[in-house]
């Protein structure tokens, strides 16, 4: 199965314009939207400052592009061109295929990740502990598996032609309604409402409860379990049913 | 060991069957006395499925290593490619592949390792006359080393060509098995042609001994029998001086169509 893992790895870095979408845009967006700010402009009801709360959004958006988009379209597209039927004819574990997908998805959302938060302090000047910058990049590297899960099921899910526009519009919508442009807080009150309870919405007031040095909200933390439960079990079950099908 | 039929006649289910990508609906498949996963991953097994996907955005080398890497008694991926011979492929984009091309690297996938089971389904679609027969050595080196080379196909060339075993499949059921002279022979193998002079008497002719089939135009009379020899005899025994007498081979196409055909006005 590392051999899988590895060619997956190979053909993601290969893949210039995925690896710009999924490492190099997040710490582009980060600049737009952070660069005109002042260091010291505060984000109303979180005591952060913009890029510090930003930087989170972003690294988080950046994580889910990495695990989110490769990830669906592929196995949407490899199980219909037959290459997943091929695995299945070696010794290969059912789950292996699956499985590296998700590693290899993990290993670019780690850099991402990473060059977020890079770009954050040199350029922008975020200044966090040394525990904080790493329980931030172990809770958001952790938290992005959620979306991953996310992305496998949609990959079981969706035939090969409709995968990319469901992906694209699960991908924008948890992005933008999760607040991971801008802060949800600049939404209208029955919005908020809403929104608190998407996973994208959990996964970025995680890395920003650490950025506050205060402890999670349970409601959050809720949220993270039980839509990785949902998406987990999800892509097991339908990835059953196309084992079952094929 | 061909598995020939036409297209639909259950010759892509029947291996699917035997891989384990299909669950029977009814009854079991033993391969090698366990399960086909347990056959796959004691490495007894290795397979190419027709027009089976690949992974693409990889070189045909890394694919073929990985194939390598997978099987429990691999080969070295070098000679896993030029036993395939796409040696000189090693470096192309999979995605950039002709469609004999493509072939040829899943038949690499197949023989990635010291299987003694090798299965390929229509492993020659896709590929021109000359590729074709160069594929056939390929197939046939892999029988010469022991070990057994099930194909499927629906052309009657290369099931006549390579195979010592011919199993004939028409909707879903085994019509023959047997080397492709015995399924000639059982079609009625020879055919007979003649030219009598004066009225022909046909019944006469029909009462004939292995007669299996009888055209009559004008004064040419064309026949085929399960023993040529016998019913040529009888022939003479009838009084009858036969000219032009010929007497030939049927090839697998007409055994198979006489095969299938007769089977279907069994069922009718």
């Amino acid at each position: 199965m590392n051999s899988l893992i590895k060619l997956e790895l190979t053909r993601a870095l290969r893949n210039r314009k995925f690896l710009f979408f999924s490492v190099i845009y997040p710490s582009v967006l980060f600049l737009i939207i952070a660069g005109n700010a002042h260091s010291t402009t505060k984000v109303p009801g979180t005591g952060l400052t913009l890029p510090t709360y930003m930087m989170v959004s972003m690294a988080s958006f950046g994580a889910l592009t990495a695990v989110l988009l490769g990830n669906s379209e592929r196995i949407a597209k490899e199980r219909e061109g037959g290459w997943v039927r091929q695995l299945r004819l070696t010794t290969l574990p059912g789950r292996g295929y699956v499985l590296a997908k998700t590693a290899s998805a993990a290993v670019v959302s780690l850099p991402s990740i990473v060059i977020v938060f890079v770009v954050a302090a040199t350029v922008k000047d975020v200044r966090l502990d040394a525990w904080q910058w790493l329980a931030l990049t172990g809770a958001v590297w952790a938290g992005s598996l959620v979306f991953a899960a996310l992305g496998v099921a949609i990959g079981y899910l969706a035939t090969g032609d409709a995968v990319r526009p469901i992906t694209m519009i699960i991908y924008f919508g948890l992005s933008m309604l999760g607040g991971l442009w801008m802060p949800t807080t600049t939404f209208p009150g029955w919005l908020q409402d809403i929104v608190q309870w998407l996973p994208t919405h959990a996964y970025a007031a995680l890395g920003q409860a650490i950025e506050q040095s205060r402890a999670p909200h349970v409601q959050d933390l809720a949220v993270l379990v039980v839509s990785f439960a949902l998406f987990a079990g999800g892509a097991a079950w339908l990835y059953r049913k196309d084992t079952l099908k094929a | 060991m061909a598995l020939l039929g036409p297209n639909g006649a259950g010759k892509s289910t029947t291996l699917d069957l035997l891989l384990g990508l299909k669950n029977p609906d009814s009854g079991t498949v033993r391969l090698f006395g366990t399960s086909p996963r347990d056959a796959i991953v004691a490495g007894r097994v290795g397979a190419m499925l027709q027009s089976g996907g690949l992974m693409d955005e990889v070189t045909v080398a890394e694919l073929v290593r990985l194939a390598c890497d997978l099987h429990p008694k691999p080969y070295r991926p070098s000679e896993v490619l030029s036993r395939a011979g796409i040696a000189q492929l090693a470096d192309r984009k999979v995605h950039k592949l002709s469609g004999g091309q493509a072939q040829r690297v899943r038949f690499a996938l197949a023989t990635a390792g010291d299987s003694d089971l090798i299965v390929l389904d229509e492993p020659t679609t896709g590929m021109d006359v000359t590729t074709r027969q160069a594929f056939w050595a390929t197939m046939r080196e892999q029988a010469d080393q022991g070990r057994t080379v099930l194909f499927a196909t629906h052309y009657l060339e290369e099931a006549d060509a390579i195979a010592d075993r011919v199993l004939v499949l028409h909707r879903g059921r085994l019509l023959a098995d047997g080397t492709a002279a015995e399924i000639k022979a059982k079609a009625g193998a020879r055919r007979v042609s003649f030219d009598l002079e004066g009225t022909v008497d046909e019944p006469a002719l029909r009462a004939l001994p292995f007669l299996t089939s009888l055209a009559v135009s004008g004064q040419t009379v064309r026949i085929q029998s399960s023993d040529a020899d016998a019913t040529v005899h009888a022939l003479y025994g009838l009084g009858l001086y036969p000219r032009n007498l010929e007497v030939a081979g049927l090839g697998l196409e007409q055994a198979f169509v006489a095969i299938t055909t007769a089977e279907e006005a069994k069922s009718k």
